[in-house]
């Protein structure tokens, strides 16, 4: 009896071994390589979570699902400062937030937007093409530091390296006029991003995302998400033109205060 | 359009920028003199074209012509006025149409749509002559909003090729993405800005066909117009190693009395051409302090709509109309 049960956990531990199991930012998964020998993420790819309405765990409301948190130990370190600021933001959300404007949603938004978007590889860049607001983003690979300040871009400068298989993008020079999500929260142009973007599968990729801004936030911290490719046939970028939708909406609109806001 | 950060920042990005594409950028954005001599475009480029010998370009691994790299616009004054005009004002010069078919080089409207288009130009607000009444619409560009097919009159595009795909990246924040997989476009009801576009290759020449416009774009500055019904059909073809050969054939039985095609080239950026009027064949001229810069290749973001809210308060103030496009009478 206890010889076969010690045999049972031989044999289980010898299958664990065997399994690989991913650590955190690292996969056993080899993608394929593009044409100019890099690992391949090309394709349209989309996050399937509850980010874009609060990267931090919620329950639902009217027409706002519910969600896991996607930070790290689940809440925001923010400064006190910032946490009051956080919930003013919250609270005016229908004014404040950017993009009921129609902006650009900055970096690390834009990737989880409810919206795919399209990887493209060339020899000296990746590019992330935007469904949203039809935006392009260029990722720089061959060495180039970031250009010096100040300077202050909604979706900031991106400088890229391979580490193994994961892209891993760093970005600053961005402003502070966007949010991380439609519950307030926020930065400030102090921040620095540093994006890892893995495939785990032929049609996963683990996106994540260090957040540092010491103006805002007590430390570092991180969010994750798995990524999936949009694989109907069908599949491509549409056009959301969402300052075409707005202008229109305003401008027909006896009742608009957009023109009023300078 | 630079978004207001602060000059000096600004000014850098601007600069750059300028001189990056220089012969195309700044040309758009150009003055011109009462006693200029006529910005070349169609007329000039389809007797240029002639004489050009056969070229045979070089193919990507799947065996079509290669047109990667960074390309220019039409240069002149980025079709202020899609037809040959006259000097109208320093941003406006003696120009030649953009239209190479018909031979006239106007927009076959029909009666009732020469009629609302000379509607919108008398309430352009420009001090163009011929303008009364009240204001009628601005531009949709100058609410940076762009369209199919005025946006290839831009430069600053980048055109990458994938098997089944040609991508289009503007630094101006647009993409398109034309697929030559022989997939259907979108179809239905769906009606967008920059529409759906489908490309196959016939020999050397890449035919793009886009549906699905919403017809709420002008082809100009000058309210020159389409509708949901128009169907764009473009060619792009290599003339020389550095120049495309871009035209646009225009169709839409309810506005227009026959097809029509706007045709002008596209030129590598630095290959010592410009499409700048009067001046063919000049160098580029970018200062070597750019050349020297790292990051004098790269393109950094513009947001034009970020920045431009003042401008389209003032807009709106002006008594300007939001330009929903146009609905002809049903014969």
């Amino acid at each position: 009896m206890k010889r076969s049960l010690l045999g049972f956990i031989l044999i289980l531990a010898a299958v664990a071994a065997l399994t690989p199991i991913p650590l955190v930012g690292q996969s056993s998964y080899t993608p394929p390589r593009t044409r100019e020998g890099q690992p391949d993420l090309e394709g349209i790819w989309q996050a399937v979570n509850t980010a874009h309405w609060d990267v931090e765990g919620h329950n639902g409301s009217l027409g706002v699902p519910p969600g896991h948190s996607v930070v790290e130990g689940g809440l925001i370190p923010y400064q006190p400062w910032a946490l009051q600021k956080r919930r003013e933001n919250f609270e005016k959300r229908a004014e404040l937030d950017p993009e009921t404007k129609c902006w650009l949603p900055g970096v690390p938004r834009a990737t989880y937007m409810p919206h795919p978007f399209q990887i493209v590889q060339t020899n000296d860049k990746v590019m992330f093409m935007y469904e949203y607001r039809s935006w392009v983003r260029y990722v720089w690979m061959n060495g180039t530091p970031h250009p010096e300040g100040p300077i202050d871009w909604f979706m900031g400068d991106s400088r890229g390296k391979w580490d193994g298989n994961t892209l891993v993008i760093d970005v600053i020079h961005l402003n502070d006029q966007t949010w991380f999500d439609r519950a307030g929260n926020f930065h400030s142009e102090a921040m620095h991003v540093v994006e890892r973007f893995t495939r785990t599968g032929p049609d996963h990729m683990l996106y994540e995302a260090t957040i540092e801004d010491p103006k805002v936030f007590t430390r570092p911290w991180k969010i994750s998400m798995p990524l999936y490719r949009r694989v109907e046939q069908t599949a491509e970028l549409l056009e959301y033109a969402c300052p075409a939708y707005l202008l229109e909406k305003e401008w027909n609109d006896p009742n608009s205060n957009y023109f009023r806001q300078r | 359009m630079i978004r207001k950060i602060g000059v000096p920042v600004g000014a850098l990005t601007a600069t750059l920028w300028i001189l990056l594409l220089a012969p195309d950028f700044a040309a758009a954005q150009g003055f011109w003199a009462k006693d200029s001599p006529k910005v070349p475009m169609a007329p000039t480029w389809m007797r240029e074209k002639a004489q050009l010998p056969p070229y045979n370009p070089p193919r990507t691994p799947e065996g079509v012509p290669d047109m990667q790299g960074f390309w220019g616009g039409a240069g002149g004054d980025g079709a202020a006025d899609l037809e040959d005009h006259e000097y109208m004002d320093a941003t406006t010069p003696s120009h030649e149409t953009f239209i190479s078919d018909p031979p006239d080089g106007r927009v076959p409207y029909t009666d009732w749509a020469r009629a609302r288009h000379q509607e919108i130009r008398r309430g352009l607000g420009r001090g163009w002559p011929g303008e009364s009444g009240p204001r009628t619409h601005g531009a949709p560009r100058s609410l940076c909003l762009n369209s199919m097919p005025r946006i290839n009159v831009d430069g600053g595009q980048e055109i990458i090729q994938k098997p089944g795909m040609l991508i289009i990246v503007s630094s101006m924040g647009w993409h398109r993405v034309i697929y030559t997989d022989g997939r259907p476009a979108v179809g239905g009801k769906a009606r967008f800005w920059f529409g759906s576009s489908r490309g196959r290759w016939d020999g050397d020449t890449l035919v793009v066909e886009v549906t699905g416009n919403n017809g709420r774009g002008w082809f100009d500055t000058a309210g020159n117009f389409y509708t949901a019904n128009t169907k764009f059909t473009e060619r792009w073809r290599l003339a020389d190693a550095n120049t495309i050969d871009y035209s646009v054939t225009v169709e839409d039985p309810t506005i227009y009395t026959r097809p029509w095609t706007m045709n002008f080239p596209k030129r590598r950026p630095g290959t010592g051409r410009r499409n700048i009027g009067g001046l063919p064949g000049a160098t580029s001229g970018l200062p070597s302090r750019v050349e020297k810069d790292v990051h004098a290749q790269e393109v950094w973001e513009e947001a034009c709509f970020e920045g431009n809210h003042e401008n389209t308060i003032t807009q709106k103030e002006l008594g300007f109309k939001w330009f929903g496009g146009v609905t002809p009478p049903t014969k």
